[in-house]
């Protein structure tokens, strides 16, 4: 136990078992497979065409909004450029679904049915549709162990979509799966309501993924911090398929940043909150327009940030764009993430 | 002498069965109430055939399903060496016990192997501390033994295991 915790040389004992191991969660899943291959197979005529109307509005929708945000994108590249400001993280990403769930009621932990030879690493972020859901801790041959962000060890660096407040959400600590804000000072703007985004910052994560959705703020007289609680996006316990982002290596510039830029205030930068910068990899994330529909494989699409979340967002407070820039980017590297390492 | 080795696989079998039940996916209120199937199903081949199925088949057994469960590697092995060790000295007594007495030995046994990896997940803060509602699986465990007890002894007659 001590060994496997201190040394790697049992990662690789591990991994050569988990070959046997595989089978087993296969059998193991194969009466969600028949449940859900009898709800694909035994669906009425009339529920389809609905499903088919729904999902034309739904992608309607969604074009629409993509065509401002190819307008956006570029307008504020240009606003970036013109502060010299670090990139953000975006990345392809790669559907996987979840096999099964940790069955340690301290932990909170999902096995997708991705694995090495699927090209999965260690500490890669994983999302579903609504948000950020956690990341890998643990890559077997065909599977991997994915620890959510709603682990107690779990610290995910958020901040708020509204104005930039910075804080790390960790995994609630109660039996009721939800995030708690850590650290944070009475007098910090949050409200109920607000929305939090992955900050980038800890390298883990890409930027700007919804992450959850304050639901209590406590300002305790007795407590030197407040008490925040927030719900996370992301479906953790009734979505099957995910997705794991996989990070444009070229797109994490390191610019480093003036100290200037830290304290800028509202209305100086007239940024929308996206700041999505949909980048291929080759260029350097800045002129984007061309590229940005090209999907490499059918198996791997373009994620966008949060474009589901745009309409729900308060259209004040725009100055979100001041926060990050004093992130001065490193190249990544596999030192400890910021999810591990909390108290 | 000891007999010869017959029907292993009913052995591997019966474990893989355990380890799939032990997986299967719970809904999240019925987390807590699942029965530590593995640790049952070498319980009863310990106590059945000690002469075959020891300490060393018990940390086989448990290193398999910690890595299964992705759980710390070991950890499973350690207590489930240790409920080996523990029915290997009982075992003459606990044949003798009704369902009812066994069934309570059931619960003593997995409630403490429950405990033990509680205690070193907590140790070695691999999981948060939290409620003690975990043990409610080794009552759940001890409901079950006496029916899968009846089972498995069918299974070791019907194919003769010894």
């Amino acid at each position: 136990m001590f060994a496997d915790r201190r040394y790697d040389y049992l990662d690789r004992f591990r991994f050569t078992v988990a070959y046997l191991s595989t089978p087993i969660y296969w059998v193991a899943d194969i009466p969600t497979r028949v449940s859900l291959w009898i709800d694909d197979v035994f669906v009425s005529q009339r529920d389809l065409i609905e499903e088919n109307a729904q999902l034309r509005q739904e992608l309607l929708f969604a074009q629409r909004e993509l065509q401002l945000l190819a307008g956006l994108a570029s307008e504020n590249s240009r606003l970036r450029d013109l502060q010299a400001a670090s990139q953000t993280v975006q990345g392809r990403a790669v559907t996987a679904e979840i096999i099964n769930v940790s069955n340690d009621p301290g932990a909170r932990r999902v096995l997708i049915n991705r694995g090495a030879h699927n090209g999965v690493f260690e500490g890669q972020a994983v999302l579903d549709a609504h948000g950020l859901m956690g990341q890998v801790v643990e890559v077997l041959p065909f599977t991997s162990w994915v620890l959510l962000i709603t682990d107690s060890r779990h610290g995910t660096p958020v901040q708020v979509n509204r104005n930039g407040e910075r804080a790390i959400a960790r995994g609630s600590r109660s039996d009721v799966a939800g995030l708690e804000l850590e650290f944070v000072p009475d007098t910090a703007d949050i409200v109920v309501g607000d929305l939090l985004v992955s900050s980038g910052l800890g390298q883990r994560f890409p930027k700007d993924y919804p992450v959850a959705e304050v639901t209590s703020v406590v300002h305790d007289p007795g407590q030197a911090f407040a008490v925040i609680r927030a719900r996370p996006l992301a479906q953790m316990d009734r979505t099957r398929h995910v997705m794991l982002v996989i990070p444009d290596d070229e797109v994490i510039s390191s610019v480093p940043v003036p100290d200037d830029f830290l304290g800028a205030g509202p209305g100086e930068l007239p940024v929308t909150e996206e700041m999505s910068e949909p980048t291929d990899s080759t260029n350097e994330g800045n002129d984007i327009e061309a590229e940005r529909d090209t999907v490499p494989d059918d198996n791997v699409l373009l994620v966008r940030d949060a474009d589901e979340q745009e309409p729900d967002m308060p259209a004040a407070g725009q100055e979100s764009a001041d926060t990050e820039t004093d992130e001065t980017v490193m190249p990544e590297e596999d030192g400890p993430g910021p999810g591990e390492d909390l108290p | 002498m000891t007999p010869r080795a017959n029907g292993i696989w009913v052995i591997i079998l019966s474990f893989l069965v355990a380890y799939l039940l032990e997986i299967v996916p719970f809904p999240e209120w019925a987390m807590h109430y699942r029965p530590a199937w593995v640790a049952m199903v070498l319980i009863y081949w310990v106590m059945a055939i000690p002469y075959r199925v020891g300490i060393a088949t018990a940390w086989f057994a448990g290193a398999f399903l910690d890595i299964l469960e992705g759980s710390l590697l070991g950890m499973n092995a350690l207590t489930f060496a240790l409920l080996a060790y523990i029915t290997l000295s009982l075992h003459q007594r606990l044949r003798m016990f009704s369902a009812l007495q066994q069934s309570g030995m059931i619960l003593a046994l997995v409630g403490l192997s429950m405990m033990l990896s509680y205690w070193i997940k907590i140790g070695l803060e691999e999981s948060s501390e939290g409620s003690l509602l975990f043990l409610l699986g080794a009552l759940s465990s001890a409901f079950i033994w006496p029916w899968l007890f009846v089972m498995l002894r069918h299974l070791r007659r019907g194919f003769d295991v010894h």
